[in-house]
């Protein structure tokens, strides 16, 4: 789906942290009142509410109304994990579109403490509930150390190449006052950290911590001159491939085509990615299956390009979740935040020169063996 | 040896309940097949996700398969199983085809390869571990 008239007018994120000093609540508040601030709108504007979160629930849109007191009149949460932001906002455009909206909040985020993580067997879905956490799996780093293994040796991927993706991302993070980890990291630091889950070590991991992102959906000539963010193009896609336990491909394969159609140009247009790095090999996944190279050959496509913000091919330019740290949800809409902080030309010390079109991609929501949700937002600057 | 009950459980349900108890029982790792268009199930589902049948029957697989890939996880994991650490987890492809997620007893897992051959436990050992669960052909 595309809009010429709705898109992005507002965004913001609150303050990551690595112990919770107040709710998720408060961690979206913050940042919904950034996204209001860079809008130049007022709570009083909102009358949609979108969220996505794995760890709100039981609470959801409708209360976080109750919490912040708004009375939208129309409200959604997503069921996609990581890959649910970049939903949340097509589904708010079309909303805004359809007159069920004027102006919607869209929120992610999450407070992550221990207790959240001593409880966490009781928030996963039931196949991972019952078919892979009783085996020991531990936590996804297990599934992905598999996934990341295959690729290596299906592909002859090296960790030297998947490296440079925390590597480079770190040096983005280094320009970033709100990323977790801002100390530089060299590839032998990546290549010798310590053992998590063969092959996956410290630095393909993220931190989990305590944050929030936010973005405003409503008609572009409601933006600040110069402000607003058009959706060119946006698709998702759940459980490709079927059948499969540990694919080295996922949904992006299936509508990357389109996708580009409907956006009018390639991957040889856009001036940055930010993709969803849960893990490096997973970024390396959506690199392929978006275009960029063909599959199988990321290794030599990484080795061949810098990802830093001032690079030929810049990637998650706030150093993204293996650096910034990940909000539990929230890790599907950073790489959103970022995009159109880049495209309204205010990425400070990490702006992209020329930074006009981006691409997103989203990745999430774990079944048996991996993420069953893909999504992808093809992002343009107003001129 | 009987189920560890520090183990995180399965939940029992009406579609997986003659897995769980046929592995417990007798060391047997019983597969759902559909009775419409064949196809073998793991883990048990309410339809067969092929061709949408309702009517599904069990066979026993025949316990072994090899390792596709897998992960050996050092950290990160609840007590009872760092205790047990490192833990070897693969994706297994059957010999009936069917791929799997599941843990290999293994003393040395530097000495794993992906593509080596694993087998179900045996009974006094697979009733440790609430869900198939193998080891190395040629191991034991
Ligand atoms: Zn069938």
């Amino acid at each position: 789906m595309r809009s010429e008239t709705v898109g992005l007018i507002g965004y913001g994120s609150s303050v990551y942290e690595k112990t919770a000093t107040r709710s998720e609540q408060g961690y979206m508040a913050l940042a919904a009142r950034a996204a209001l601030d860079s809008a130049g709108l007022s709570p009083r504007d909102i009358d949609g509410i979108s969220v996505s979160s794995t760890t709100l629930p039981p609470d959801n849109a409708v209360t976080l109304a109750e919490h912040f007191g708004l009375s939208p009149r129309w409200t959604s949460m997503g069921n996609a994990g990581g890959a649910g932001s970049v939903i949340n906002v097509m589904d708010a455009v079309q909303a805004v579109e359809s007159g069920r909206a004027s102006c919607v909040l869209c929120l992610a985020g999450a407070a992550q403490d221990t207790e959240f993580f001593k409880d966490r067997i009781n928030r996963f879905n039931r196949s991972v509930a019952d078919y892979l956490a009783p085996h020991g799996f531990g936590g996804m780093n297990g599934l992905f150390g598999i996934i990341m293994r295959k690729h290596m040796e299906t592909y002859g991927t090296r960790r030297e190449s998947l490296g440079r993706i925390s590597v480079d991302q770190r040096a983005n993070a280094g320009q970033n006052d709100n990323a977790l980890l801002r100390k530089p990291m060299t590839l032998e630091e990546y290549l010798n950290a310590p053992l998590i889950a063969d092959p996956i070590r410290l630095f393909d991991c993220v931190l989990p911590c305590a944050g929030a992102e936010a973005l405003i959906v409503a008609p572009l000539d409601r933006a600040q001159p110069g402000k607003g963010v058009r959706v060119v193009a946006a698709a998702e896609r759940h459980n490709h491939p079927v059948g499969e336990v540990s694919p080295l491909r996922g949904g992006w394969e299936t509508f990357r085509e389109g996708f580009y159609d409907e956006a009018g140009f390639g991957p040889e247009d856009v001036q940055f990615i930010q993709a969803y790095d849960d893990y490096p090999i997973m970024v390396a996944v959506q690199i392929e299956d978006l275009g960029f190279c063909p599959k199988g050959e990321i290794g030599g496509f990484l080795d061949a390009h810098s990802l830093r913000w001032d690079g030929d091919l810049p990637l998650n330019t706030g150093g993204g979740q293996l650096s910034c740290g990940q909000t539990g949800g929230g890790g599907g809409m950073i790489g959103i935040t970022e995009a159109v902080r880049q495209l309204r030309g205010e990425g400070g010390g990490r702006q992209v020169p020329g930074a006009r079109r981006g691409l997103v991609s989203g990745y999430g929501m774990v079944g048996y063996g991996h993420g069953l949700s893909a999504s992808a937002m093809m992002l343009e600057a107003v001129a | 040896m009987s189920l560890n009950p520090a183990y995180p459980p399965v939940r029992r349900t009406p579609e997986n309940a003659p897995m769980l108890d046929a592995w417990q029982q007798r060391g047997e790792i019983l597969l759902q097949r559909c009775d419409s268009c064949g196809a073998h199930l793991f883990y048990p589902r309410a339809v067969c996700p092929s061709c949408w049948a309702e009517t599904t029957g069990w066979v026993p697989a025949c316990g072994t398969g090899r390792i596709v890939s897998f992960s050996v996880v050092h950290k990160g994991l609840p007590d009872v199983f760092m205790a047990e650490a490192p833990i070897l987890l693969a994706e297994i492809e059957l010999a009936e085809g069917v791929l799997m997620i599941a843990r290999v007893l293994c003393a040395d897992p530097g000495r794993v390869t992906s593509g080596m051959a694993v087998a179900a436990l045996p009974l006094a050992e697979a009733r440790a571990f609430p869900l198939p669960t193998f080891r190395l052909e040629g191991a034991g």
